[in-house]
């Protein structure tokens, strides 16, 4: 057995594993509050992508200050979104919401095509970053870690905010008990669009920090909104820290078993996550809700 | 009792008339190429209308439909590449090999319902897209199954375009009409008791669970009737045929031409086909277009096309009496 492969493989997986976090703790947020399916937070995720290159090409400006403002531009996207489309609907079923943002997912992407093509565009990582450091032998790109722990700093940040702030304690209750929530006077509609809003900037903060890195393509969302979709059902719907487990589970899972068995490994995942939901619909590590 | 008998009578013979309608339009001049849209159309309304069984009439939302489809594709593809082209033989073979997949996989997935239940069988739908791209010796990975034969109807060779189109017709006119009577009778009333509220439907006696099973492998089994057709049409399959956008698909087919009503799906299905050619050749943004169009039907038409066009009919119905 090769260890340099395997070890690189697993640092792979926790780079992918720390990205897939960000967009995953924002589908299960808004899972948590709204009951809402979003099947468009991979657009967004690409959103955050061409946001990007947006600024840097239309503004001329550099990468760092085009990766702190790609997600701010599309914040007001989502809330708007939100407004327009979720809100109306929020007395429906379930169901209505998850095939709504279906659509959304379809128009958006469909925007991007038209106004940038379905080209593929792959960033330089920016400079200081551009070389490789030597972990244990291996050549390393210095930007992954980088990106890496970046990634993981913010969602340490997301977790501090739900746990220790006022608005943190709104959305926790909502969680908990939505009805008895809005009994004692939280907003619950208002939260929902921020908390969608706030959501979707962390997924476009994603596309953007993962541009040198994965590409930048009009699809580029889809194969991580299916893994966030697994994480978060790993871990059980609206669950945070479950959600971060099953986030790198399922990193660690492709990278790996990605290795040896090839396309195997996926259909292994899928088949374990639909047993999972089957047998333990509160998510495998505990306390999350599906039904 | 008496005008649902007449009506379900009525629209049964409308939906005659309107295959020998269809079945003359090759004959009347139509286009070579419209006739390939239609056949792709009318292989779709099948595949609409067994989802419609599911989310319409059972209320299960599924988000894995692209797999009943693309399974029954496979396996017809499949024997009649290496056995014989035959085409009631594959098709035998197709709805055996669906069926069981349906028997086990629906046993399981319908302990649960609503959202749960639609991620669910996404997942599903993935294992077996994934299955497809990695079993090379069988599904050919990502290139896919190709070289299926024309299919042969009692020994005579299924010709590519009018023949194959007006075999399509009959498939789908037995379908309809089969489906039709299955909704109408005490079984689809009981799917729709269900679909209205499940736990009513359990507490005055109905085997919820048996129930929603069985609609999902006739279910399955309709789309790996459809799956079947394309297979011989394309004359090959991909692993994208189990991909979960064609899940999306075909849920934007039924719901854009009306849930619980089988005439809707088949209009939206056809509707679909014609739209995404259109909208392909004539607007660079044909993804847009085409979200805005669902975004637009979901929020504001739940009932879609079959229920505007039963509106209008309604109002006019009454103006004239």
């Amino acid at each position: 057995m090769d260890w340099n492969f395997v070890f690189v493989s697993i640092l792979n997986g926790v780079v992918y594993g720390a990205f897939l976090l960000l967009t995953s703790l924002g589908l299960s947020l808004v899972f948590g509050l709204g009951r809402v399916v979003n099947f468009a937070h991979g657009a967004l995720y690409a959103m955050g992508g061409y946001a990007l290159i947006a600024v840097m090409r239309g503004a001329g400006a550099g990468y760092w200050p085009a990766l702190v403002l790609a997600p701010l531009l599309v914040v007001p996207v989502a809330i708007a979104i939100e407004r327009a489309t979720i809100y109306p609907i929020r007395h429906r079923h379930d169901i209505y919401t998850l095939l709504v943002t279906f659509g959304l997912s379809f128009m958006i992407i469909g925007g991007i095509e038209y106004l940038w093509g379905t080209g593929t565009t792959l960033l330089k990582p920016p400079p200081p970053f551009t070389g490789t450091v030597d972990i244990l032998g291996n050549q390393y790109p210095l930007y992954r870690i980088l990106a890496a722990g970046v990634s993981l700093l913010i969602s340490a940040g997301v977790f501090a905010v739900i746990q220790l702030t006022p608005i943190g304690l709104r959305i926790r209750a909502i969680t908990d008990d939505a009805g008895m929530a809005e009994a004692l006077g939280v907003n619950t509609k208002w939260l929902l669009t921020l908390v969608f809003g706030c959501a979707a900037g962390l997924a476009a903060f994603a596309g953007a920090l993962g541009a040198p890195i994965f590409a930048i393509h009009p699809e580029m969302g889809m194969n991580i909104l299916l893994d966030s979709f697994l994480a978060v059902i790993l871990g059980g719907l609206g669950n945070l820290p479950g959600t971060a487990i099953g986030a790198f589970v399922v990193a660690l899972t492709k990278s790996i078993g990605g290795g040896y068995i090839a396309d195997w490994s996926l259909a292994l995942l899928f088949a374990v996550v639909a047993v999972a939901l089957i047998f333990r619909p509160t998510g495998v590590f505990g306390r999350g809700r599906v039904a | 009792m008496k005008t649902g008998a007449r009506t379900s009578r009525a629209s049964a013979l409308a939906a005659v008339a309107a295959a020998g309608l269809l079945a003359v339009l090759p004959f009347l001049g139509a286009a070579p190429f419209t006739i390939t849209l239609l056949t792709e159309a009318l292989i779709f309304a099948i595949w609409a209308m067994s989802l419609d069984l599911l989310v319409g009439y059972t209320g299960l939302v599924t988000f894995g439909h692209a797999a009943a489809f693309g399974l029954g594709s496979y396996a017809a593809g499949y024997f009649a590449r290496e056995v014989t082209a035959d085409f009631l033989a594959s098709l035998l073979v197709a709805q055996v090999v669906v069926v069981a997949v349906a028997l086990t996989i629906g046993f399981v997935a319908t302990r649960v319902s609503g959202v749960a239940f639609a991620i669910i069988s996404l997942c599903i739908a993935q294992v077996l897209f994934q299955v497809a791209v990695a079993w090379r010796s069988v599904t050919e990975g990502m290139d896919g199954l190709v070289g299926v034969p024309l299919p042969k109807l009692l020994g005579l060779t299924v010709d590519a375009g009018t023949e194959f189109y007006l075999l399509t017709i009959l498939i789908v006119l037995a379908v309809y009409v089969g489906l039709s009577r299955l909704v109408e009778s005490p079984f689809g009333r009981t799917l729709q008791a269900i679909r209205t509220n499940e736990d009513r439907a359990a507490a005055i006696g109905i085997n919820v669970r048996l129930h929603k099973w069985l609609a999902f492998i006739l279910s399955w089994a309709i789309a790996g009737i459809g799956g079947t057709l394309m297979v011989f049409m394309k004359a090959g399959t991909t692993p994208m045929s189990l991909h979960w956008s064609e899940s999306g698909n075909v849920l934007v087919m039924a719901i854009f031409g009306g849930l619980g009503t089988l005439f809707g799906p088949l209009i939206g299905a056809v509707a679909f086909v014609f739209l995404r050619d259109e909208f392909t050749t004539r607007f660079e943004a044909w993804q847009f277009a085409f979200g805005l169009v669902f975004v637009v039907v979901v929020l504001a038409f739940p009932t879609g096309l079959a229920g505007i066009i039963t509106h209008v009919w309604r109002s006019l119905w009454r103006a004239r009496s």
